[in-house]
């Protein structure tokens, strides 16, 4: 078990309700528990689904399960589905030496569709949320996923990203076996849009 | 006076809630907001948008009742009775096919068909009657299905909504068959043609009818279903005075109703108007007073003028010339309206200088009701 | 996803609370298990349900909670171990059994886990169940985390047999819906078998046990098993005290919250400061326990969701310490150092310590702090929506409009499900009340019934197929026997939605996937005499005019069924969408006078854009689900469709 950079190490993989984040935080704690770390995954689920804001918070541990909400200003990285929500959590959850890894397709809320709020500009999204950042990583994950064939791969994108950005303690071993068991009949078109991630990444 | 458009809260909140509503239909049909249902019009949703077709068109907003005569008639608005006409006439139709449907004389079926076989239309607006006798817009495109609009029912129905729904790219010419109000809403329309939904230049006849009054659709088909059997009615009629009732004709024979019965469901608004004769169509067309199955014709524009020649000229119009004491009765009644409407509204605003929708001259305002 | 019929013993898995809650049933030898959806308990049995076949036991979503929770205790009495799980609201519709059951004693150890969701992320109501343990005297526990939920759901079953009373095991979202390391335990092996013996009653011979009686004296045998299990909880494991022995502060808590003080006092550095205090076994409290703590400081802070529960028993029970006992002060929901509502979290705690300790607290840099909280505010608000292709939306348009042209003020009397969303934009404002499961056919019951009083204004009561089955029916039976005048729409989408597609009895398939009977909701109503009809939705036309019509012409009770799948269960079957839906944008005319682009700033579903710089609507690929409705909104035909 390699040792962490933090004890504990915090996450929060952010995004709206129906994106898939409840699924990417199991994968990434069920990849950290088979190499023998503790870890506890909070998420939102029931009413936030249609639509809300949902976060799930992931504690990593060499020696205990903590309690499963990070405190406020504690997330030593923000993985996030929607910019801004990327955004929003870091307004809660950042601190000056945060590691950010976002996907910058926008999901505009009702209210924003129905002219009573804003949506701010993209490009000036991305330079807020640089700005609160120690490190910023962008992925373009749901585009990269219409390429291979379904919005829904910009999950498994993101997800390699995180380990390709190594700011976790795992790498593509640990989560191969986590990836074929939960997409057993569509393992290829998983492992190809991980391995994406890893490499869009890389740069 | 210049015009301040507001938006559908302002229209809902100034004539339909008020009362003013003559349910003519030029505020409906053309966005997903307003629509008309039973004698009401309804605003299913709120729209956000400050100046809105819906208020600058309505007959109840204020009117510039001067700016338009200029635009349609090149002059003025006087406070001629009749408004401004370039001959009287009586006329029917050559037809009796069309005769034998006609409420009086069948002109107007007779001048919308002629204008169909000669191309100055591609199809008509009217009112037509359901085998219940309930009002509905349709779409003419020949003599048959105009015939089938023929007779009146005396309810307000919102023709204009029809002219809404029309696709703004439309290439069909259209005539429509209007009451005074909706002619004046078209007439604001011509005025300052609209920039969305409507494209008023296919517009090219509109035919007016004379209007005293009009009943509301919804109380007014209660009282006639409760009283008859309306599948077996095949005309109504409320001659003029000193007749003071309202018969029904069927199949069966005549039945008559005394005025005062019918006086209740007249809409409110019916009070406020000073357009007898339908003053800003192209032709307006009435009964004769004391003659039977003919029609006062008054015709005010260019187009009108055409028309009326053509179907003498083809004879599909037999014309006469109206006895001067119905002139000078119609004229009488023309006056009278415009009095008792100015009376009412300035009683309702307490105010010589507000008049609720009209835009009138002072000067006007003071030799009418002198 | 994991499978709590792993036989691992040993191994170190990564459970959810409620896997580790069911696990720990199953570890107890369960054989009977029923429940109802609600979250946050629903995974309870969705886990069960799903391996029941394979271990043998009989698991059931019940029609409602009360039914779930009275078939358990009927297995329990016949000598099978067995468990209901519910959210905070089953408990409410429960409740009249169980207080007689407490009073009546039980079988085999018999378990009720209520879950509570502090700060109604999901509910309609907050409140703190554990209240109901202290009313009608049966014990409480209060797992702190994954590894507890299922070691404590375990040891419950043993704890009831010894009592002969149920158990309450109460969860929050945060142990339910966390996933934590979860070290297995043995899954027990032996076979069981059902018999229903006759049981005298203690008091009166010729009595069942079950049939209970005399009640004043039943009681006192209650009180009598409360005592015995504070003897047992005095020294449970589950109980303990981290920190020196002396403090200058004590911090007592229970359940999720425990979590928050631990990294609460770790993260202010106060470890030699301050004690935790963790109290598992909630009611009765072990006094002498909670006695030995309270001489460990003289400055108490209670951090415990929602209510001041454990706060106010110590406080009772310091009320009656020795008279030269140390004078305490107390801390918590009495004093304001923690909310009295809400949910929990680190900081709020992390705040309140500091708070006491007179410390200050900086989460992080100063004028990050800042920064971020300036930046962040250009993010737009959330608010909840339906789903793009939910056929509640085409239900919730029909009525608007046909409201307005009734023109007569009607409104929806709403109910819970994913159509509760009829008070926010999402259902166009149209439901004026929303209260309990039923409760939207109950409300309109009795504004059918004012007709006397000038009362003329359209009622719609709404349900889903789900909640029909549980609690509508007898308000409609009221309906039509009291001669009250409502419309009930039934939005069959063939789902228990809301809660994660759970089945019921119109779905023609039982939990643990067998099939079942289709109880046919149009034949139920019309053998009640309720005028039935049945629409689609989607019809737009049809669906406005039949409501129309029938609350303008027809008296009494109509039932309209809205007949028309979960777009989420459409798409699961035929992961084709029905339409390719696209918006023309030469003939989108956008904000202009006509329609003030009505799709996007009415309609509002999430699958339709505003591109404000092009000034037209635009469909959003990644979110539509070509259901297509939009096309009939639109007025100038601009939405285009066609099949895929």
């Amino acid at each position: 078990m390699k040792k962490l950079s933090k004890e504990p190490l915090n996450l929060i993989v952010a995004g709206v309700g129906g994106q898939g984040n409840v699924l990417m935080s199991f994968i990434i704690g069920k990849a950290l528990v088979s190499q023998g770390y503790f870890v506890s995954v909070g998420d939102t689920y029931g009413a936030s689904q249609r639509g809300g804001s949902v976060a799930s918070h992931v504690r990593i541990s060499e020696h205990t399960c903590y309690g499963s909400l990070i405190p406020g200003g504690h997330a030593d990285v923000i993985l996030s589905l929607e910019p801004a929500e990327t955004l929003r959590m870091l307004g809660q959850f950042g601190n000056p030496d945060v590691v950010t890894l976002t996907n910058t397709r926008p999901i505009y809320p009702a209210d924003v569709t129905s002219g009573r709020a804003t949506y701010p500009n993209i490009d000036e999204l991305l330079k807020l949320i640089e700005k609160l950042s120690a490190k910023l990583i962008v992925i373009k994950a749901t585009d990269e996923a219409i390429k291979l064939g379904s919005p829904i791969f910009a999950n498994v994108i993101l997800i390699g990203a995180l380990i390709g950005s190594g700011v976790l303690p795992l790498n593509k071993k640990s989560l191969e076996p986590i990836l074929r068991e939960n997409f057993p009949k569509e393992f290829d078109a998983n492992i190809a849009a991980f391995n994406k991630g890893v490499e869009l990444a890389g740069h | 006076m210049d015009m301040k458009i507001e938006s559908c809260r302002e229209l809902i909140e100034e004539v339909i809630d008020t009362g003013l509503c003559t349910y003519c239909g030029a505020c409906a049909g053309g966005c997903p907001y307003l629509v008309s249902f039973k004698d009401r019009i309804v605003l299913l949703d709120n729209c956000t948008i400050s100046e809105g077709q819906c208020y600058q068109y309505c007959p109840r907003t204020h009117t510039d009742i001067d700016g338009i005569s200029q635009q349609i008639f090149g002059a003025a608005y006087s406070e001629d009775e009749l408004g401004a006409v370039k001959e009287v006439l009586t006329a029917r139709s050559t037809d009796s096919h069309i005769r034998e449907r006609a409420q009086y004389g069948g002109t107007v079926t007779t001048l919308l068909s002629l204008a169909l076989e000669e191309g100055f239309i591609d199809c008509a607006i009217l009112a037509k009657m359901s085998n219940d006798k309930i009002p509905g817009t349709f779409l003419a495109r020949n003599k048959e299905e105009i015939l089938q609009g023929a007779g009146t029912s005396y309810m307000a129905y919102p023709v204009l909504e029809a002219l809404n729904q029309i696709p703004k790219d439309s290439t069909e010419r259209l005539g429509i068959v209007a009451t005074p109000c909706q002619a004046l809403a078209l007439s604001k329309m011509k005025k300052d043609p609209p920039q969305n939904r409507v494209n008023i230049e296919n517009v090219k006849l509109v035919v007016g009818l004379f209007c005293t009054w009009a009943l509301g659709l919804d109380k007014f088909h209660q009282f006639l279903s409760e009283n008859l059997d309306l599948p077996q009615v095949i005309k109504f009629d409320s001659p003029p005075p000193p007749a003071n009732r309202f018969d029904v004709y069927s199949k069966s024979g005549k039945l008559s109703f005394p005025l005062d019965e019918i006086r209740k469901f007249i809409m409110p608004t019916c009070t406020y108007c000073l357009d007898m004769t339908a003053e800003f169509a192209d032709i307006s067309v009435g009964s004769v007073e004391g003659i039977e199955g003919w029609n006062t014709v008054l015709v005010r524009t260019d187009a009108g003028v055409k028309l009326i020649e053509l179907s003498k000229a083809k004879g599909e119009l037999d014309t006469g010339h109206l006895p001067s004491q119905s002139l000078a009765h119609l004229k009488e009644a023309a006056l009278l309206k415009k009095r008792r409407a100015l009376k009412e509204i300035i009683k309702k605003t307490g105010d010589k200088k507000k008049l609720l929708y009209l835009g009138l001259q002072e000067s006007i305002v003071d030799r009418l009701l002198a | 996803m994991a499978s709590i019929e792993l036989d691992a013993p040993g191994t170190m898995q990564l459970l959810l609370g409620n896997e580790a809650i069911a696990r720990g049933a199953l570890e107890a030898g369960i054989g009977f298990a029923a429940s109802y959806p609600g979250t946050p308990a629903s995974e309870i049995m969705d886990n069960l349900a799903s391996i029941a076949n394979d271990m043998g036991i009989h698991a059931e979503w019940s029609v409602n909670e009360k039914v779930a929770l009275e078939a358990a205790a009927g297995a329990s009495f016949a000598g099978i171990r067995a468990i209901a799980s519910m959210k905070q609201n089953g408990l409410n519709v429960s409740s009249d059994f169980l207080i007689n059951l407490a009073m009546t004693g039980i079988g085999k150890g018999l378990i009720l886990v209520v879950a509570d969701d502090p700060g109604a992320i999901s509910s309609s109501n907050e409140q703190d169940s554990r209240n109901i343990c202290k009313w009608i005297d049966i014990p409480l526990l209060e797992p702190g985390n994954t590894q507890e939920a299922k070691d404590m759901t375990k040891w419950a079953f043993e704890l009831s047999e010894e009592l002969d009373t149920i158990c309450m095991v109460r969860s929050v979202n945060r142990i339910g819906h966390t996933r934590g390391n979860v070290k297995l335990g043995e899954l027990p092996k032996k076979e069981q078998r059902a018999y229903f013996p006759n049981i005298w009653n203690k008091f009166e011979p010729m009595r069942s046990k079950f049939a209970a009686g005399p009640f004043p004296q039943l009681h006192n045998v209650l009180h009598q098993k409360l005592a015995k299990a504070e003897e047992k909880f005095e020294s449970s494991p589950f109980n303990w005290y981290m920190g020196p022995d002396n403090v200058e502060l004590l911090v007592i808590t229970s359940g999720a919250s425990t979590s928050c003080c631990t990294e609460a006092v770790k993260e202010l550095k106060l470890e030699d400061k301050v004690g935790i205090f963790k109290l598992a076994t909630t009611w009765p409290i072990p006094e002498n326990l909670i006695e030995k703590q309270l001489s460990r400081s003289q400055k108490v802070l209670f951090v415990e969701e929602v209510d001041p529960f454990i706060e106010r028993s110590v406080m009772e029970l310091a009320a009656n310490l020795p008279p030269d006992s140390p004078h305490l002060i107390f801390y918590g929901k009495r004093s304001g150092h923690i909310p009295s509502y809400g949910e929990l979290n680190p900081d709020l705690v992390i705040n309140a310590i500091a708070n006491v300790m007179g410390i200050p607290y900086q989460a992080r840099d100063i004028n990050y702090d800042k920064e971020a909280q300036e930046l962040s505010k250009a993010v737009p608000v959330r608010a909840l929506n339906l789903c793009p292709g939910c056929p509640h939306r085409a239900t919730f348009w029909a009525v608007k409009n046909a409201f307005q042209l009734d023109g007569r003020d009607g409104f929806i009397c709403g109910d819970i499900g994913c159509y509760a969303l009829g008070f926010a934009a999402g259902g166009y404002y149209q439901s004026r009340t929303m209260h309990a499961m039923g409760s939207g056919a109950g409300v309109a019951n009795g504004l059918g019934n004012l007709r006397q009083f000038g009362f003329e204004q359209p009622v719609i009561a709404m349900c889903g197929d789900s909640t029909f089955f549980h609690a509508t029916i007898p308000a409609l039976i009221n309906g039509v026997y009291n001669k009250s005048n409502f419309i009930l729409l039934i939005l069959d989408n063939s789902a228990t939605a809301m809660t994660g597609f759970q089945p019921h009895p119109g779905t023609g398939m039982t939990g643990s996937g067998e099939p079942a009977i289709s109880i046919n909701i149009e034949a139920l109503c019309r053998s009640l005499g309720a005028n039935v009809e049945v629409c689609d939705p989607f019809d737009l036309k049809n669906t406005t005019a039949t409501l129309l019509r029938l609350m303008t012409e027809e008296g009494g009770i109509n039932v309209v069924i809205m007949r028309r799948e979960c777009e989420m269960v459409r798409a699961k079957r035929k992961k084709k969408f029905p339409y390719v839906v696209h918006v023309d944008p030469d003939i989108c005319i956008g904000e202009a006078c006509g329609c003030d682009r009505v799709c996007t700033r009415v309609l509002q579903c999430p699958g339709l854009i505003w591109d404000k710089q092009a000034g037209k609507s635009k469909i959003d690929e990644a979110v539509c689900t070509g259901c297509g409705l939009c096309v009939d909104i639109c007025p100038e035909g601009a939405i285009i469709k066609s099949p895929t």
